[in-house]
């Protein structure tokens, strides 16, 4: 079983791998997605859920925290290649788990965007409808009043089993 | 079992048309109960004010009764379907994202058109008042005039701020020379009826403000301020009947106390969706199902979505998720080589950053390692989504039923869904994926990803907003539930007021059809009370 302090390790070890730091942007395990990526694996895939991620890595555990960063993307793909589905799971984790971090938005904000870690509160302000400038001028559209529905030839297509009969 | 005093009209469902039922009801001065199995879901129990509200939206705040565990669910079973349903007061007004276009005309009448589904035994014509009427009291906003479509009066407020998407997909249309159109929604663009404007948060996943339309903050204090009894935790677990054949009640199981009571009624009213309401009949001894039609000819809409990425700045975490509506595609052209219509629900985008890196709605995502940045800085504010959204054949096969086997916590069957596509559905479907390109084409799209919903196993697993059809409407009672009126042609003091009777899907999200459904039947209910109190037969449709 892998120790506590090296359980930690490994994980800040896998989420920086997945999202390393950049210009701009800090490092997932510096804004401490580790953490929430442990918890949330507890949440939603049960008391036992960070110990089988843990097992699932055992073969790249030395790599992922040997701070080799070609060793650690070669780890990381293989555990990809080895286990799609539970890789693919702690990936979008670790996506959502980041980008709600508010030092993110942050980084968000200095890209030019504003975009608000709960927009809810105070939404976002937005123009307007003008009626003068918005309605559509286009005049394009048609609809089908009920007396002028017309049967339509359906033989051509070849959909005699489909349907529920009326 | 201790039986309730005699209600005049027992509710099964406090959903969106438990609701509108309940407020038509309950102000002609009747004793109304409702029996709902949830609870009333509070401002605080949304994951709006969260700073993980997009986690939270994959896990307890999913749309897939499924997915989130929570104990006023019940599962359902199923093939393919990733089941939309909110149990509680507003039933999944809770989560839904409140577009509200209507049908046509022609979707009523796809008997005469093509005899592959079945006319309507109303006209559009006959619901059009009730469209109205479902406008004022849920609140809702658009621009009236499309020449797409009937004419209309205006929304009870304007349309909702324009957003970037829209404009550049407006573009892309006219480019094209295909229609476009604001979109309707059951969100409000001003302040109205004590609730308050949306301020275009753009997480709309249901909404605790109440600006977009929660029917327990729009709809229920009406029905109860009009003296409807509104009775939580209250999950029905059969409707009886008498001698006579009449629905005499129903017994639940009280979930607070774990007691079974039984609450009479002379009028009985099952509004418990596309699942749950076949579910119950069925559970209930095969109720009102001489036809054999229970459950069956289920409807989920045909349904494939692209996201496509434009140079411009379109910031589509911002304003309400719909832009724009296309009706370009709506009516029956054989020459496509398949019968029935589509529409474009154009989106804006999601609007949370970390679902644009981990995808949204299609299988887009931010590279892992050294990349994810840079995919992300060019990505993140340049989306739009789009969805295709066309009406499906029913199929009798397609259908709910219960587990011969499986018993939910309650002893209820639990409840068995399939559904698969047809051929037509699959032509459509097809025919909307080479659309979507067409339009990233035209918007100058530097990237598109489609979805066709098909799993690495070739199945279409929907995500299923909509469930319909299952208990549907006729003027016959061989391929029929329920009449025009929403009785059942079996029980005549049963009625149904839910998506369940839908006899076509339309070309449309059906919420603002199926509201202005249970208005009408709920007036025809209050004005013929008497009668229907006392009659042994259901009327002709």
């Amino acid at each position: 079983m892998t120790g506590a302090v090296e359980a930690a390790g490994l994980l800040a070890a896998l989420v920086d791998t997945l999202i390393p730091g950049d210009a701009g942007w800090p490092a997932a395990a510096t804004v401490g997605v580790q953490s929430e990526l442990a918890t949330r694996l507890v949440q939603e895939r049960g008391e036992d859920g960070l110990a089988k991620v843990l097992d699932a890595l055992g073969g790249e555990t030395a790599a992922l925290l040997s701070g080799d960063e070609p060793a650690r993307v070669a780890a990381m793909a293989a555990w990809e290649a080895r286990d799609k589905d539970l890789f693919g799971w702690v990936r979008d984790v670790v996506y959502l788990a980041y980008y709600e971090n508010p030092v993110v938005v942050r980084a968000i904000n200095a890209h030019g965007h504003l975009y608000k870690l709960v927009p809810h509160v105070t939404g976002y302000k937005l123009p307007r409808f003008d009626a003068a400038r918005d309605t559509p001028q286009h005049g394009r559209g048609a609809w089908t009043p009920t007396g002028a529905v017309r049967r339509v030839a359906v033989d051509t297509l070849c959909l005699a089993e489909e349907g529920a009969k009326p | 079992m201790k039986s309730m005093q005699p209600a005049d009209v027992l509710i099964v469902g406090a959903g969106a048309t438990g609701s509108l039922a309940a407020v038509v009801l309950a102000r002609a001065g009747l004793d109304v109960v409702c029996l709902e199995q949830g609870g009333w879901v509070e401002a605080g129990d949304h994951p709006h004010y969260s700073t993980d509200w997009s986690w939270q939206r994959r896990t307890r705040w999913n749309a897939d009764v499924n997915k989130r565990h929570h104990p006023d669910d019940y599962s359902v079973r199923t093939n393919s379907s990733q089941v939309l349903m909110w149990n509680g007061v507003g039933g999944s007004t809770n989560v839904y994202g409140a577009i509200w276009p209507r049908y046509r005309p022609s979707d009523f009448r796809k008997g005469d058109e093509h005899g592959l589904q079945p006319n309507w035994p109303i006209a559009y014509e006959d619901l059009a008042p009730y469209y109205e009427q479902a406008d004022r009291i849920v609140g809702t906003s658009g621009l009236h005039g499309d020449p797409a479509m009937p004419s209309r009066p205006p929304h009870p407020t304007g349309p909702l701020p324009p957003t970037e998407a829209a404009r550049a997909l407006a573009g892309a249309f006219d480019t094209l020379g295909w229609h476009w159109w604001p979109a309707e929604a059951a969100v409000i663009s001003e302040d109205y009826d004590g609730r308050p404007a949306c301020n275009g948060c753009g997480i709309c996943s249901g909404c605790p403000r109440g600006s977009m339309s929660k029917y327990s903050l729009s709809v229920w204090p009406k029905a109860l301020a009009a003296g409807a009894r509104l009775r939580t935790h209250a999950r029905v677990l059969r409707v009886e009947t008498g001698k006579d054949g009449r629905a005499t009640g129903a017994a639940y199981v009280d979930r607070t106390t774990g007691r079974t009571e039984f609450q009479p009624a002379r009028i009985v009213v099952i509004a418990a969706n596309g699942v749950g309401t076949p579910r119950l009949l069925l559970a209930s001894d095969n109720l009102a199902n001489s036809s054999d039609q229970v459950g069956r000819n289920l409807l989920h809409h045909t349904l494939v979505s692209s996201e496509m990425w434009l140079d411009r700045r379109i910031e589509g975490h911002m304003g309400y998720v719909a832009s724009l509506i296309s009706r370009e595609f709506a009516e029956t052209d054989v020459s496509r080589g398949f019968v029935n219509g589509f529409n474009f629900n154009c989106l804006t985008s999601t609007s949370s950053a970390g679902e644009v890196a981990a995808g949204w709605i299609t299988d887009a995502r931010a590279p892992w390692g050294r990349g994810h940045h840079g995919w992300f800085e060019r990505h993140f504010g340049h989306g739009i989504g789009i969805h295709a959204i066309g009406d499906d054949l029913p199929n009798p096969d397609n259908r709910v039923t219960l587990d011969p086997a499986e018993r939910d916590a309650d002893e209820m069957p639990v409840a068995r869904l399939f559904y698969r596509p047809g051929e037509n559905d699959r032509r459509m479907m097809a025919f909307m994926l080479d659309r979507l390109t067409d339009l990233a084409t035209a918007a100058g799209a530097f990237e598109v990803r489609l979805q066709d919903y098909l799993d690495a196993d070739g199945v279409y697993r929907t995500p299923a907003w909509h469930m319909i059809g299952t208990c549907r409407m006729g003027a016959d009672p061989e391929s029929s539930v329920v009449n025009k009126w929403h009785q059942t042609w079996d029980v005549p003091n049963l009625f149904i007021m839910d998506g369940s009777v839908l006899a076509t899907g339309g070309v449309v999200n059906p919420t603002s059809t199926i509201s202005a459904l249970a208005l009408r039947a709920a007036e025809y209910v209050r004005d013929n009370f008497r009668e229907l109190s006392g009659q042994s037969r259901s009327i002709a449709a």
